[in-house]
């Protein structure tokens, strides 16, 4: 598969000048609306169709992506010089880890209300797209990170979505595509670890790559909130309720290191999910704003230091407080930001 | 025992209840218990007791309900979201049934096997014991328990008794009588209120007249037939419906009916099905019709699947929040307590 190819075939809002220059200079492409190679900040993948229509008063926090980027660029810890635009995630992509069945299913609008129960969703050709568009930023973020050794989405991690059936808010596996994609993109077969910290286990994440080799599923997670039906991760730490910022940080300080040492990956995704704070409304856990910008400072840099590219998620977070919630997770935006300083990205 | 798949299929019930109840739930607090409980009440706005039945020495404990579902406005900024146990204390016998006494920090319990009653300090801020103060002998003929119930008077008194018969009038600080009900009858009495008693025949029947401002009373029959009738006209029905009855229930304390205090019109019922029913008479006419619940509460049912596949749980009581106008609590066979507030489905 040529990457000129792509340039000609494809119409899409591209800067083409940039974008034949990186093609041409590395022979790869990204699968991006917008490239921010000029930039020398933190990247930053984010898509104004992150977001669609719900019905009034649903309980997911549809609104928190544009609020993310909004306190980021607010707060001047970032410019719109670094964010990076996806693509939309192409059924190719998605078909390396979901049924077909399921994708024309989900494309055009089959999926029955039993099933649509089990999501927490009503269908509609919104969320069809606003789902593939974020599915689009983590694969980007991961590629970006690969070149660049940091990018972070500020939307992605749902882990609950399984070959064929979605679950839990969670419609594609956005984590699982891109580690998919990018075990296979290059000659040598890449080995990708999975850091899912949000305080559900990744039950979908964990299904799909129970026997590939070259994926490492790690989650740490609530044992006693959703779900109650568990999959086995490659690594499972099931945490009690009520955990504070201490004991938290000193299991994932426990585990992260040797992982790496052992399993040497070639890329990490880390799925830096807020649900473990003490205000979320659905995990049963007690972080602190403090716990989660130390722990998510703690997992970027020792993976950096280990020269690993990594890219982040913002994973789950439940409030009704949209604005509060943004501002959670925007913290491993800012953690990333002091990261890539620090390290001198 | 139970299969691998059964297993299974129970997380997966689980599951998808849980999903559903972010969207049929307000708010849902679930709160575990060492043993279950059949009595929840109010003793105050934002505090309930409940109490153990089991024939040995049982816990009274009085909870706090979760600060966050109280604090509807800034959710976000309460992140207790746990019963927490203000005061507790232990009764030698089961607790049956227990009342607040209005206006006080005292309540009054009855065992289930006497008609004697036992009268407890709730505790105040300084001390985190419930401790017994003393008791009222009931009329001696009874080997059934009392229904108590009281109202904010002072001096305080209650109203108890086990059957028709023996209802009395008692002020508390003396434990004087001061009025014995003269009825001729051994019926036993299943719920008690400021109010006439039932028309019963061979069925059970259990009535709720708190709708004072309507003059309402609703009264079930254990065949699941509802009737709405005038307080000053009880025989006349107003309107009435055939409920869905699921179990049949053995003991009149298995069933809880009760009006919603701020909801016109709606009231629930457990203890003829798993779940808490709440049904609106909006709609009801004069003749007997089926009627489906506006809403229903299953949380217990499908967490309590999850067990060792034990006998099936039943709700062993539930009630009202006096002003939110859609909480409840409720609590069941298994120690479960769970406090929700429940979306209504018109609304979608």
């Amino acid at each position: 598969m040529t990457s000129m190819k792509r340039i000609f075939s494809k119409t899409r809002r591209i800067t083409v000048g940039r974008l034949v220059g990186v093609t041409l200079a590395s022979g790869r492409c990204f699968h991006a609306e917008l490239v921010r190679t000029e930039s020398s900040g933190l990247p930053i993948v984010h898509h104004s169709k992150y977001v669609c229509e719900l019905p009034a008063n649903h309980r997911f926090p549809m609104a928190k992506f544009p609020r993310v980027l909004h306190f980021l660029l607010q707060d001047q810890v970032i410019t719109d010089r670094q964010v990076w635009v996806p693509e939309i995630a192409s059924k190719d992509l998605l078909g390396a880890v979901h049924t077909e069945d399921y994708l024309n299913n989900f494309i055009s609008g089959r999926i029955n209300e039993q099933e649509q129960r089990r999501t927490g969703f009503p269908w509609s050709e919104g969320i069809v797209r606003r789902c593939r568009y974020e599915t689009g930023g983590t694969v980007l973020a991961a590629e970006v990170a690969l070149r660049r050794g940091l990018a972070c989405s500020t939307a992605g991690g749902t882990h609950h979505a399984f070959p064929s059936y979605g679950s839990g808010f969670c419609l594609l596996n956005d984590l699982a595509v891109a580690a998919k994609y990018l075990m296979n993109s290059s000659s040598r077969r890449r080995k990708v670890l999975i850091v899912d910290l949000d305080v559900h286990q990744g039950d979908g994440t964990a299904f799909i790559f129970k026997d590939e080799p070259s994926v490492f599923t790690f989650s740490v997670h609530c044992g006693k909130n959703f779900p109650v039906r568990k999959q086995q991760s490659d690594l499972d730490i099931s945490v009690e309720d009520g955990l504070e910022d201490e004991e938290y940080l000193s299991t994932v300080a426990e585990h992260l290191p040797w992982l790496l040492e052992t399993f040497r990956p070639d890329l990490v995704l880390y799925d830096a999910g807020v649900d473990p704070h003490r205000e979320d409304e659905l995990g049963r856990l007690r972080l602190t704003d403090q716990g989660l910008y130390q722990r998510d400072l703690y997992v970027m840099k020792t993976v950096v230091k280990r020269g690993v590219p990594i890219a982040t998620v913002i994973g789950g977070g439940y409030s009704r407080d949209i604005d509060k919630l943004a501002l959670r997770h925007s913290i491993v935006h800012r953690a990333a930001t002091r990261v890539w300083r620090e390290c001198g990205m | 025992m139970m299969g691998e798949t059964e297993a299974v299929e129970i997380d997966d019930i689980l599951d998808d209840w849980f999903i559903e109840s972010l969207k049929s739930y307000k708010d849902l607090h679930v709160y575990q218990l060492e043993h279950p409980t059949q009595i929840i009440e109010w003793t105050s706005g934002k505090t309930v007791c409940v109490a153990g039945y089991s024939s040995g020495k049982n816990e009274i404990l009085e909870l706090r309900l979760p600060l966050r579902l109280l604090a509807d406005e800034k959710k976000g900024l309460c992140a207790e979201r746990d019963f927490k146990v203000v005061h507790g204390g232990f009764s030698e016998g089961p607790v049956c049934c227990l009342r607040h006494i209005p206006g006080t920090r005292c309540a009054v319990t009855n065992d289930g096997l006497t008609s004697d009653l036992q009268l407890w300090d709730l505790g105040a801020d300084d001390t985190d014991v419930i401790r017994k103060t003393g008791s009222l002998p009931g009329t001696s003929v009874s080997q059934a328990g009392s229904r108590i119930t009281a109202r904010l008077s002072s001096p305080p008194q209650v109203l108890h008794g086990a059957q028709s018969s023996g209802v009395q009038l008692t002020q508390l600080s003396t434990g004087q009588t001061l009025y014995r009900l003269e009825v001729d009858s051994t019926k036993p009495l299943s719920s008690l209120k400021f109010a006439s008693p039932p028309p019963g025949e061979c069925a059970l029947w259990w009535t709720d007249a708190s709708a004072a401002s309507q003059c309402r009373v609703i009264m079930l029959s254990s065949s699941g037939q509802a009737v709405v009738s005038d307080l000053r006209n009880l025989g006349g029905a107003l309107c009435q419906a055939q409920l869905d009855v699921q179990t049949s229930p053995r003991k009149p304390e298995d069933v809880t009916v009760a009006w919603a205090p701020a909801l016109d019109g709606c009231f629930s019922v457990s203890g003829l099905s798993g779940l808490v029913q709440i049904y609106d008479t909006a709609r009801w006419r004069a003749e007997l019709q089926d009627a489906s619940p506006l809403f229903q509460h299953a949380g217990h049912s499908v967490s309590s699947q999850h067990g060792d596949g034990s006998a099936p749980i039943f709700i062993t009581t539930h009630v009202w929040h006096p002003e939110r106008p859609r909480t409840l609590l409720s609590a069941a066979s298994d120690g479960s307590v769970h406090v929700w507030d429940w979306v209504d489905p018109q609304t979608n």
